[in-house]
């Protein structure tokens, strides 16, 4: 069964085949809603005249709601929340996908084989926290979760396709808990 | 005591400067572990103070993580965002 390892020095994680391949799914799907491709490469330089020059005059409100809640406006009045998009979202956006991005490339050592299993050694448990953080709230938004959400999808019938939705939200949740507990332990915790 | 003049134009600087206050919105998906684990990173409190403010925002549906310059609070929000947290920033006042 998929779980996390580590200590101080190294995590890894276990993963079916089948696993690795449902999280390199989620992974791909939202990195195609943040625009996988290099519009934004300009943000990652350091050079401030190719920043100044790349920023944009405005950036609208995303208007898918996964978007919205990567995204979230920062300030009530409409005016201050726009400037500070404006300003921040390039990079919060690049942040996000440089993290799936890597979480892909990590995972394809296992969907690429026709192993039943595999194993990531030396993963970087920050970047995986952040990647099953954002897959949960992107999930999450879809399914509609509320604070009942659990009892709601326990009633529903098995072939009910947000069945099996609500199977995966759960699981990551599962995975992200355990990856959490390894770095709450004593060992886990030198890390930071 | 006496107030210096660089005293004085200090306590004007703050409070010209520091009504901001950043805050947390509670949400059904977040788990309470890795809000709390986001607030020990980003804020370097103490594993209880951050439980503390988790549970609070758990609770009452929302808390103040940190007040400060809007700059300040501006790039307190910018990483909260990016660690999936809802967050948004306002002037002390309106809290």
């Amino acid at each position: 069964m998929s779980h996390f390892e580590g200590s101080s020095h190294s995590f890894s994680i276990h993963l079916s085949h089948d696993e690795a391949e449902i999280l390199i799914n989620l992974v791909e799907q939202l990195l195609e809603l943040l625009g996988e491709g290099d519009f934004f490469h300009h943000y990652d330089t350091t050079d401030p005249l190719a920043q100044m020059l790349a920023m944009p005059l405005e950036i609208d409100i995303p208007e898918d709601p996964v978007l919205r809640r990567l995204l979230p406006s920062a300030y009530a009045d409409p005016e201050s929340a726009s400037d500070f998009r404006r300003y921040t979202e390039p990079a919060i956006r690049g942040m996000k996908q440089r993290t799936l991005r890597k979480v892909r490339e990590e995972l394809t050592g296992i969907v690429d084989k026709t192993e039943d299993s595999g194993v990531i050694d030396d993963l970087d448990p920050e970047i995986w926290l952040l990647a099953l953080n954002d897959l949960r709230l992107a999930l999450a938004v879809r399914l509609e979760i509320s604070a009942e959400s659990f009892e709601i999808f326990e009633l529903l019938p098995d072939e009910n396709p947000q069945k099996s939705i609500y199977a995966v939200y759960f699981w990551l949740g599962w995975l992200q808990e355990n990856l959490l507990s390894l770095l709450n332990s004593p060992q886990g915790r030198e890390t930071f | 005591m006496t107030k210096t003049v660089a005293q004085e134009e200090l306590s004007i600087e703050l409070m010209l400067n520091r009504p901001w206050v950043t805050i947390v919105w509670d949400d059904p998906v977040n788990l309470m572990s890795y809000v709390t684990y986001v607030f020990i990173k980003l804020f370097g409190v103490s594993p209880e103070k951050a439980h503390e403010l988790m549970m609070k925002v758990h609770t009452e549906g929302r808390a103040v993580v940190s007040s400060g310059s809007r700059e300040e609070m501006e790039r307190d929000v910018q990483r909260l965002h990016e660690h999936g947290l809802w967050a948004t920033l306002q002037r002390e006042d309106k809290v």
